[in-house]
């Protein structure tokens, strides 16, 4: 038994025959935040969902706390994986709170209900999202940002040691994208270990502590951001020439792509 | 509040209500008859279990063997109007009890068919059970021989539905999945078929042609205690079912990803809550007909009201269904002649449904 959190291993899915991702090997330790990068259609969202076993691996494995994944009820996954989704469908009338608590279905048994600790998992969770002043809200009723927080919520009532985030700042204002990895950050720092897919390199390299660049389904580079995030290996999987810089505010790389005309000229 | 209190404080309101409902309906129709006789007469059939006596018997000639005999003792013996007691008794009350368990039944799945397909227009007739318990019944009023193993009526209509509800699963399902848009539109085409069967089958009918609309139509008037005994039987387990499966069905709201993430194991989950759903259907169908509206309009109803938690909903749909049914049949069999209550069900929910939709900020479902 492995002491990290997730070990993934030799992982390799196909859908309808073609391989999305091939062999990919990475683990993640507890108080760890590991960033996807890479450019659209590289199987980030792919990555995720077979980490949570939404779709079957053809090749390799995964584990979480020592247990093979594959192996485990819905129920039991759901105790060890916290997933914050990246279509929001949020629809019917259910209060924020009611939201939450979802998080807490799979520690609850069929014929039980919730109880004390249910219950302080879903205040705790509020709390930490600023949602207890909606908590009575309906969830159709807010906007894009509270939903995310909604959702985010709704992860950490799941009180799972692995948390599972795709793309969960696309939609979001700076402000908002700031706001939610300072929350994601903040359950890390406590001992979760998160794996993120992440658009933004900026935001991804000031957040993660490591990096897993993927393109094509293949991986290209993991490490810390530093070492990930180089001009020749963003030109690899973006096919884009680019300047690396260190942010001057964040201390963290800054990444700016050029344009064709840009790159003549340097 | 807490959830389950809440789930309590709504069932105990509604079936405090159903009580009172029955009450007056078994006291309204060509004879009226006051409420307090209605209590009377029920109270005076009550009969409960005193003690066993063992009686030798012979069985099968030298053979003895002690047979028990169970004693009861009827408690109350109020002395009420004898034909009065034998019209809520015999008349009144096998209807009235066979519609409060058919409007339970019909909301109890329009309510978990509207959850499960995240669609405000499902109703329990959705995956194809009602059309096929129609064409059962149809198909035995019509061609009698073609019914094998000597079903009855209810027997045909209950295998039809059973079996179009199985088709449309069937259709639906490739390689363990059923995705609930396939699914949504296999039972529309089912049901597209099966009224074509009916159709022609009624063309056919000729002398037959009277019963088998009234059929159709949905009709409560044939209520025996043997229906009621059987119906009492089969639909609280089936509710018990789909009670325990109350809060996997709220997760599956937020779509089956989400759902498998959150602990429901979700193909099998569908396939118990669509059975039991199925089932629970068919038997209401089978004994009354095809009575519409009440399973697609009573959960709305109630969801406008109590909110969308299954756990507070699905009880509270069912017993609210039950009361819905059972004064509209009162109404149905009230007049000078009596109309089916299919047609009372549409003619007085569609208004009052509009009425509350207007009256409430409705965003989805």
């Amino acid at each position: 038994m492995s002491a990290d959190t997730l070990v993934v291993q030799e992982l390799s899915v196909a859908l309808g025959g073609t391989e999305i991702i091939s062999d990919i090997s990475v683990s993640v330790e507890s108080g760890e935040l590991l960033g996807i990068v890479g450019p659209n259609g590289a199987g980030k969202t792919t990555l995720l969902r077979a980490i949570q076993c939404t779709l079957p691996a053809t090749q390799g494995s995964v584990t979480v706390e020592g247990q093979p994944v594959e192996r485990l009820s819905a129920r039991e996954r759901g105790r060890l994986i916290a997933s914050v989704p990246q279509e929001t469908r949020l629809s019917f009338s259910f209060t924020v709170e009611q939201a939450v608590a979802m998080g807490r279905n799979p520690h609850i048994g069929r014929f039980g209900t919730a109880d004390e600790t249910d219950h302080q998992a879903v205040q705790r969770a509020l709390e930490q999202t600023q949602l207890t002043e909606f908590a009575d809200r309906p969830v159709t009723e807010l906007s894009g940002g509270e939903r995310q927080r909604v959702l985010l919520a709704r992860a950490f009532a799941q009180d799972a040691p692995l948390l599972l985030l795709d793309e969960p700042t696309a939609n979001l204002d700076i402000n908002h994208a700031i706001n939610t990895l300072d929350l994601v950050r903040t359950v890390v720092d406590e001992g979760t270990a998160a794996v993120a897919a992440i658009h933004d390199l900026d935001l991804a390299a000031r957040y993660c502590d490591r990096l897993l660049l993927i393109a094509d389904g293949e991986l290209l580079a993991v490490g810390s951001p530093e070492s990930v995030l180089t001009s020749h290996r963003l030109k690899a999987a973006f096919d884009v020439e680019t300047v690396v810089s260190e942010d001057a505010a964040t201390n963290s790389p800054h990444v700016t792509a050029l344009s064709s005309s840009d790159s003549d000229r340097c | 509040m807490d959830v389950r209190q809440r789930a309590v404080g709504w069932s105990l309101w509604l079936a405090a209500l159903l009580a009172a409902v029955i009450t007056l309906a078994a006291g309204i129709g060509p004879v009226s008859i006051q409420p307090s006789v209605v209590i009377k007469s029920l109270l005076n059939s009550m009969a409960i279990p005193v003690g066993v006596e063992l009686s030798s018997s012979a069985v099968g000639g030298t053979l003895q063997l002690p047979a028990p005999a169970v004693r009861w003792h009827s408690p109350f013996a109020y002395s009420i109007n004898a034909t009065h007691e034998t019209i809520v008794m015999r008349v009144r009350l096998p209807r009235i009890l066979l519609a409060a368990l058919v409007g339970f039944s019909l909301a109890a799945a329009g309510t978990v068919m509207q959850g499960f397909f995240r669609n405000p227009m499902a109703d329990p007739s959705i995956i194809g059970v009602s059309s096929g318990a129609a064409a059962g019944a149809v198909a035995f009023l019509v061609v009698p021989v073609a019914i094998p193993f000597g079903l009855g009526l209810q027997g045909a209509a209950f295998a039809g539905a059973l079996l179009a509800a199985f088709a449309v699963y069937a259709i639906a399902t490739e390689s363990g999945r059923t995705p609930v848009a396939t699914l949504l539109l296999a039972g529309i085409a089912i049901q597209a078929f099966l009224g074509s069967v009916i159709s022609y089958l009624q063309l056919r009918s000729g002398e037959g042609l009277r019963q088998v609309v009234h059929w159709l139509m949905g009709h409560l008037g044939n209520a025996t205690w043997d229906d009621v005994a059987v119906t009492a039987v089969i639909v609280p387990l089936l509710f018990g079912v789909l009670v325990a499966y109350s809060r996997d069905l709220n997760v599956l709201l937020l779509g089956e990803e989400a759902a498998a993430g959150l602990g429901v194991e979700v193909e099998r989950t569908k396939r118990i809550l669509l059975a039991t759903s199925a089932v629970i259907t068919a038997a209401a169908v089978a004994v009354s007909g095809v009575i519409g509206f009440v399973g697609l309009i009573v959960p709305h109803m109630v969801r406008l009201v109590v909110g969308p938690d299954h756990r507070v909903l699905l009880p509270a749909a069912a017993l609210a269904g039950a009361s819905f049914l059972v004064l509209t049949d009162t109404v149905a069999r009230a007049g000078a002649t009596e109309i089916p209550v299919g047609i009372v069900t549409a003619a007085l929910g569609a208004p009052f449904f509009l009425y509350l939709l207007r009256s409430r900020e409705v965003h989805e479902l």
